[in-house]
């Protein structure tokens, strides 16, 4: 029994409950202060952290209980390479994200912080659950918080309909995972993930239970043709909201996809189902960008990249699964995908907070009424652009590391379907150029521009944070490779059982 | 057979405190009597009374649904303090008539014999009749009694008939031997008419779909307390009732009748959710959502084994405290706004938080969000289901997908305006919040540790 690991999962809940309770303007800094404390506490996990272990041995972390009589599942809960990588990405945005709402007038209530930390908690018993049935319920559990951010902060006029439309989609995924997840335990000996790995299932079996599962990543991703929800949820939801729900909650489903759905049923992988994935992934990554291009709305700009970028993620992952069940063991996919978790989930929270710093210069997301911007905030054009370049790969960022082994792994598999997907790299400098240059530079509305200040303490702070992370790990991505690689080669060998 | 007396006991000095002109302390005396009947039904049944055992017998099953209804019925008297406050003369009346319907409940958790369960079913009816009408002023509680009553006359009609034919087959009442009969006689077309038309009659109890159509209205028109009663304690024992018969008694033409509980599920689960969206009334939509969950607990029927009874009772009470929770913020807003629409909730977390996060709380564990106990319950009846019928567990996850749209509207209204709508704030009573954080509070428990469900309910 790891203390370290129940504290890190019970930290948020406690955390929520009395921030739920003291109704206070201050409490955000109590908010503020857990998830600091939070991500200390992540790293000094990494500071000890074995990389070998894997999930079906003795974790170095690991919580595990019996849970409930009549159903066969556990209390278990372990962090290996691949779930601290996910772990860090959690805690190491949350607190900037808790951070960059506070210059927000008027400030929100303590509610808002407390339903961030609860959020935080489910995603951290997401990333380290390894029982079919806990995963589902925090699966489940994450869902709440942000669907009330979403709607009770979000948009007016738009409220209603796109919080709707979010969680009826995502609910109606989910329990179809719910399902899959109970026939596949039905026919195991336990919800026990490495039981779960060793379900005795036919093949036709298999391909059933695959679609149920991924129809809920699918949605959560999102991957065409499931994404209708996620334009505008992600352009109405409050900024923190966003930046919860690309940053860090779509990687749920990165992660899922890697340990819930590949090696439990791998056989419809290597049939036509794979190659649909495949197929619809890369989809995704060209209609995003392109889509991408046309729009004015900052917001929604940025949701169509992420479109585009998860794209290529699901599309590199199943590249390698593919050669892997050929009899290759591939895992570059894999690395590529979660290089790319990462990186990404601190590229797209930094394009959001720069989205919503222009709005509040500017009180518009239309990027055709922005402009000029770079003369009066030098600061904040070149954190902007850090955060841009490695948004579009650009070598010596973090973007470029992922999307370079992805690329590879999918050329390994199909060279026309790396040249197509290739070509986000093209577009998103399109969309992204695009964006900054309407917006930073050109001819500005003088009467805007004289009002318009510099970046707040604040907003330099989180922006340079993340600017770090990403000139860091654009130039050394070799810890993130050595954190998951063994976790990976686990789940790649699995499928072959 | 000791708490059945109890509560009767109960019953009746309720009613006489009413004689006296004392009808204020009829609640007190309910409540009283449920606490002392609860504690008896932990106790194992007298000696004396196993002579009456080829009709009623307090057996494990028995305990455990009287157990939960007890529970349940307990909150439901606690409540009535507030919902009752503007009834001031007839209050022992309305106390009296729901212990005596819970009477019939508990006569049918223990029915061995089908003459016994006849009575228990009109013994559970006859004081719902009254009870739906009691709000005299009010055409629609008027309507609801009349539609009831005339419903659930036809509906006895069917029983008797059922019972007719199947005593004319298999020549006995006893639930045993009809249970013999069925096994060794699977093709008896007279014993299979019975069957059916018993099934029919208990299908209407429960509000299965197409047998539903009176409860909408019923439970639209009954004054919100006894709507709330009869969604939970009599669904209860109505449905442990027809579980108990076609589980036991018609076990062995199961082939005969599984077919058509298929497809009333079906039809319930798409009828009922479809409508639930419909409606713009906050009570007629818990209506269509009640006959909702008749759909997903007749699911127990199918892949039948030793935990299902454990499952049914877990289900029927995280639906029923999830019912209480939802009823108790809507008795709230219909007190202050005389009317139920949605946009009568509008902002209500922003004046009632407590009764807006309970409402909110049991609309989701309705919906099956999980870490509630309306999750563990659906995945009870879902995994054992799947082992059986794979198709219908996807429609049942269809309907849950339909039902959460509704669900969510309600909770919307409540928690996304930014202020809220209830100017004139009449605070609720401490018992009424009391109940109210123990009804989260069991949801959530249930929901994280359900063996504590089977820990407190002594299985």
């Amino acid at each position: 029994m790891s203390y370290l690991l129940l504290t890190l999962l019970l930290l948020p809940l406690v955390g929520s409950a009395l921030v739920f309770a003291w109704k206070n303007p201050a409490s955000k800094f109590l908010a503020l202060g857990i998830a600091f404390v939070q991500m200390f506490l992540t790293f000094y996990m990494l500071s000890d952290f074995d990389f070998k272990p894997t999930v079906d041995s003795v974790l170095q972390h690991e919580i595990n209980y019996p849970w409930m009589r009549f159903i066969n599942t556990q209390l278990h809960f372990g962090v290996d390479g691949m779930s601290l990588l996910l772990l860090l990405l959690t805690n190491i945005l949350t607190p900037l994200i808790i951070l960059s709402s506070f210059n927000e007038k008027p400030g929100y209530r303590n509610t808002f912080y407390g339903l961030i930390l609860l959020m935080q908690f489910g995603l951290i018993g997401v990333f380290t659950a390894l029982d079919g049935l806990l995963f589902y319920i925090f699966w489940e559990v994450t869902l709440i918080p942000i669907w009330l951010i979403a709607g009770i902060w979000g948009q007016e006029n738009k409220k209603i309909q796109f919080t709707t439309r979010f969680f009826v989609y995502t609910f109606v995924g989910s329990l179809f995972m719910l399902v899959g997840l109970i026939y596949v335990y039905t026919n195991s000996a336990s919800f026990a993930l490495t039981d779960l790995y060793n379900a005795d299932l036919s093949a036709t079996q298999q391909t059933v239970v695959f679609w149920f599962i991924f129809f809920a990543f699918a949605v959560k991703l999102p991957v065409f043709p499931f994404h209708s929800w996620q334009s505008d949820t992600y352009t109405y939801s409050p900024t923190q909201g966003s930046m919860l729900l690309s940053g860090i909650m779509l990687k749920m489903a990165i992660y899922g996809l890697l340990r819930w759905l590949l090696p439990i049923t791998p056989s419809p992988i290597l049939g036509v189902s794979g190659q649909i994935v495949v197929v619809l992934a890369i989809i995704s990554v060209v209609h995003g960008a392109l889509i991408a291009i046309i729009q004015n709305d900052s917001k929604r700009l940025i949701a169509y990249s992420s479109l585009s970028h998860v794209g290529l993620m699901v599309a590199g992952i199943m590249a390698s699964a593919i050669l892997t069940m050929k009899g290759t063991l591939t895992i570059t996919g894999g690395e590529g995908a979660l290089v790319q978790t990462f990186a990404h989930g601190i590229n797209v929270v930094g394009l959001f907070y720069c989205a919503d710093i222009l709005f509040k210069r500017f009180k518009t997301r239309d990027i055709r009424k922005m402009g000029g911007l770079a003369k009066v905030a030098p600061k904040f054009a070149v954190l902007f652009m850090v955060i841009l370049l490695g948004s579009i790969a650009l070598p010596l960022t973090n973007g470029f590391i992922g999307e370079f082994i992805l690329i590879k792994s999918i050329f390994d598999y199909s060279i026309l379907a790396a040249v197509i997907a290739g070509t986000t790299m093209i577009f998103s400098s399109v969309y992204l150029f695009r964006f900054f240059g309407k917006s930073m530079l050109g001819k500005g509305d003088d009467a805007v521009l004289a009002s318009a200040s510099d970046l707040s303490a604040v907003e330099f702070t989180v922006l340079s944070s993340l600017v770090v992370f990403v000139i860091v790990l654009g130039i050394f991505p070799q810890p993130i490779l050595d954190l998951v690689n063994s976790s990976l080669k686990f789940i790649f060998t699995s499928m072959l059982n | 057979m000791s708490v059945l007396i109890i509560i009767f006991l109960t019953a009746v000095a309720a009613l006489f405190a009413g004689v006296f002109e004392q009808g204020k302390f009829s609640r007190y005396i309910g409540i009283a009597g449920i606490i002392i009947a609860f504690y008896v039904s932990f106790l194992p049944e007298l000696e004396f009374f196993s002579q009456y055992k080829s009709m009623f017998e307090y057996g494990l099953n028995a305990a455990l649904f009287t157990k939960i209804s007890l529970v349940i019925t307990l909150l439901i008297f606690f409540l009535g303090g507030f919902a009752f406050s503007n009834h001031r003369s007839h209050q022992s009346e309305l106390y009296a008539l729901m212990l005596f319907s819970l009477c019939g409940g508990i006569v049918l958790f223990g029915f061995q014999n089908l003459v016994t369960l006849f009575l228990g079913i009109e013994i559970l009816s006859i004081p719902l009749y009254v009870l739906a009408g009691s709000n005299k002023s009010d055409l629609r509680s008027n309507e609801a009694s009349i539609k009831y009553f005339l419903m659930g006359a036809f509906a006895t009609g069917f029983l008797l008939f059922g019972i007719a034919l199947i005593y004319g087959s298999s020549s006995s009442f006893d639930l045993y031997k009809i249970h013999e009969f069925s096994m060794a006689n699977p093709k008896n077309i007279m014993f299979t008419m019975g069957a059916v038309l018993v099934m029919v009659a208990l299908a209407f109890k429960v509000s299965l779909a197409p047998f539903h159509m009176w409860s909408p209205d019923v439970y639209q028109g009954s004054p919100s307390l006894i709507t709330a009663f009869m969604m939970s304690t009599v669904k209860i024992s109505a449905f442990y009732a027809f579980f108990k018969m076609m589980s036991i008694g018609f076990l062995g033409i199961n082939a005969e009748w599984i077919n058509i509980m298929g497809v009333l599920i079906i039809i319930t689960l798409f009828l009922a959710n479809v409508m639930g969206l419909a409606q713009s009334n906050a009570k007629r939509m818990l209506a269509y959502s009640s006959v909702s969950h008749v759909g997903y607990l007749a699911l127990i029927f199918f892949g039948l084994n030793n935990l299902s009874v454990y499952n049914l009772a877990f289900y029927l009470f995280a639906y029923s405290l999830a019912t209480i929770g939802v009823m108790m913020c809507l008795i709230y807003v219909e007190k202050l706004k005389r009317e139920t629409s949605y946009n009568a909730f509008k902002g209500l977390a922003q004046s009632e938080p407590i009764l807006a996060v309970t409402a909110a709380i049991s609309m989701l564990s309705m919906a099956g969000i999980p870490l509630t106990a309306g999750f563990m319950g659906k995945f009870g009846i879902f995994a054992q289901a799947i082992t059986d019928t794979p198709f219908l567990v996807i429609v049942a996850i269809l309907g849950s997908a339909i039902s959460i749209a509704y669900y969510l509207r309600l909770i919307m209204v409540m928690f996304f305006p930014k202020e809220s709508s209830f100017k004139t704030t009449e605070k609720v009573t401490l018992t009424y919040n009391i109940v109210a954080v123990f009804v989260v509070f069991a949801i959530i428990a249930l929901g994280i540790f359900p063996d504590l469900f089977a820990r407190q309910f002594g299985l």
